[in-house]
């Protein structure tokens, strides 16, 4: 008896400081998560405009006045995934890739070649297990990723889609529904499928350069805008997720010491009862 | 003077909305001055020096990246990098400075590390410039 006494309280032990590192890694999640929505909200009012305004564009130009406008056949198509540099976040990392393997595996049906750019680490590796194209390596770290890495890496992409290397592009991301829930979403960039019928301008628009050139300058700051916007979202996800998935963790260790403890109770009165016995009977005889 | 409506937004957050009664910006094809009553008009920005004037008061910008667009008398600058020159620091756009130029004269770094270097040296001097 004295034995498992022993191992029960080892186990308390270490259950203990599992739940304080859950504990911790919760509370850093929140503090980050504090500041990431922060940046969500300042910078939605950006791709907000930048959207608008590039529909008003798309309403007003025909389809032949750029081929970023022009949908052609998909031989190759491209996919931006946004997840997280560490696991421990839930199904944050999980449910993104899946979406976007799924994706994949439906082009691969229908003979279109994919490539793919992850960001983060966790899309990286997952990718590279798999076999996949890798576009580049560069954006292996989410989090150190600014502004400026989002806007050359639009460039790059539109650059590589006038070019005809990649007839597509698609881009995975988490949507930040709530707290609570954070859902994987996907949306094709390139070519722009814009809602042109919302568009308010059909009326000429006073260009000083051309429809096309004009389009390639816009459209990479464009791409680059959403992918930015996108990448707060995922990070706000990343943190929410992992905040939620951490203080299930913490509640589950809680729970475990209760019955441990419990266990660890009932043990100590067995062996002191048995010592009771055994002295009464010694007593007797 | 007569106003327009003009609004600034950048990826940190709307920058200004408000009135202004004249704006002149760095466009891909040049400089261009927009004052109120503006005919519809759209251009992709460039790098340079942005100058607005709200109520008589005229102020220096640093203005990178991005669109201008003016519909129905609103005008909307949507840019990637909007600073005014007493918000920038120069030290740091310096120091930003030297930092793009020795990692542009190391040229051991890929073709991709270069062009965003270059970038990072052009918004250092472009920084530079207007908050002198």
């Amino acid at each position: 008896m004295a034995g498992s006494m022993k191992a029960i309280k080892l186990r308390i032990k270490s259950v203990k400081g599992t739940s304080q590192i859950t504990r911790a890694m919760e509370l850093v999640a929140s503090s980050k998560l504090v500041r990431a929505k922060e940046r969500v909200q300042k910078s939605r009012p950006y791709y907000e405009t930048l959207y608008a305004t590039l529909r008003d564009i798309v309403a007003g130009a025909d389809e032949f006045s750029s081929p970023f406008l022009t949908a052609r056949p998909v031989k190759r198509a491209a996919y931006i995934v946004i997840a997280g540099d560490r696991g421990l976040a839930g199904g944050y990392n999980a449910n993104v890739l899946r979406l976007a393997e799924e994706l994949i595996k439906k082009d691969s049906a229908d003979g279109i070649d994919a490539v793919t750019l992850p960001i983060g680490k966790k899309a990286l590796e997952f990718f590279d297990k798999r076999g996949r194209q890798i576009y580049s390596r560069a954006f292996s770290q989410a989090e150190a990723l600014r502004v400026g890495g989002c806007f050359s890496m639009a460039k790059d992409m539109c650059g590589a889609y006038l070019k005809g290397e990649i007839d597509r592009l698609t881009l995975c991301y988490t949507h930040f529904d709530s707290m609570l829930s954070q859902s994987p979403r996907f949306v094709e960039l390139l070519p722009l499928t814009l809602d042109a019928e919302q568009g308010a301008h059909s009326r000429g628009q006073l260009y000083d350069t051309d429809a096309r050139s004009l389009f390639a300058a816009i459209v990479p700051e464009y791409v680059g805008g959403i992918l930015y916007g996108a990448l707060c979202e995922s990070v706000v996800s990343e943190q929410g997720a992992r905040r939620a998935a951490m203080e299930a963790a913490g509640k589950n260790a809680q729970e475990m010491i209760e019955q441990l403890n419990l266990k660890y109770n009932r043990a100590r009165q067995g062996a002191i009862t048995q010592e009771i016995t055994e002295i009464v009977a010694g007593a007797e005889s | 003077m007569k106003s327009f409506r003009l609004e600034i937004v950048t990826p940190d957050g709307q920058f200004y909305s408000g009135d202004a009664e004249y704006l002149s910006l760095r466009t891909i094809s040049g400089e261009v001055g927009i004052m109120a009553g503006h005919t519809d008009y759209l251009n992709a920005l460039g790098m340079g020096e942005a100058r607005v004037t709200i109520n008589g008061e005229t102020r220096r910008a640093a203005c990178i990246g991005g669109m201008v667009s003016v519909a129905d008398g609103r005008v909307t600058v949507v840019a990637t990098t909007f600073e005014w020159a007493d918000m920038i620091d120069l030290e740091r756009a310096k120091n930003a400075e030297q930092r793009a130029r020795e990692a542009l004269g190391a040229a051991n770094a890929d073709k991709a590390e270069q062009k965003l270097n270059e970038a990072r040296l052009k918004r250092a001097l472009v920084r530079q410039s207007v908050a002198k």
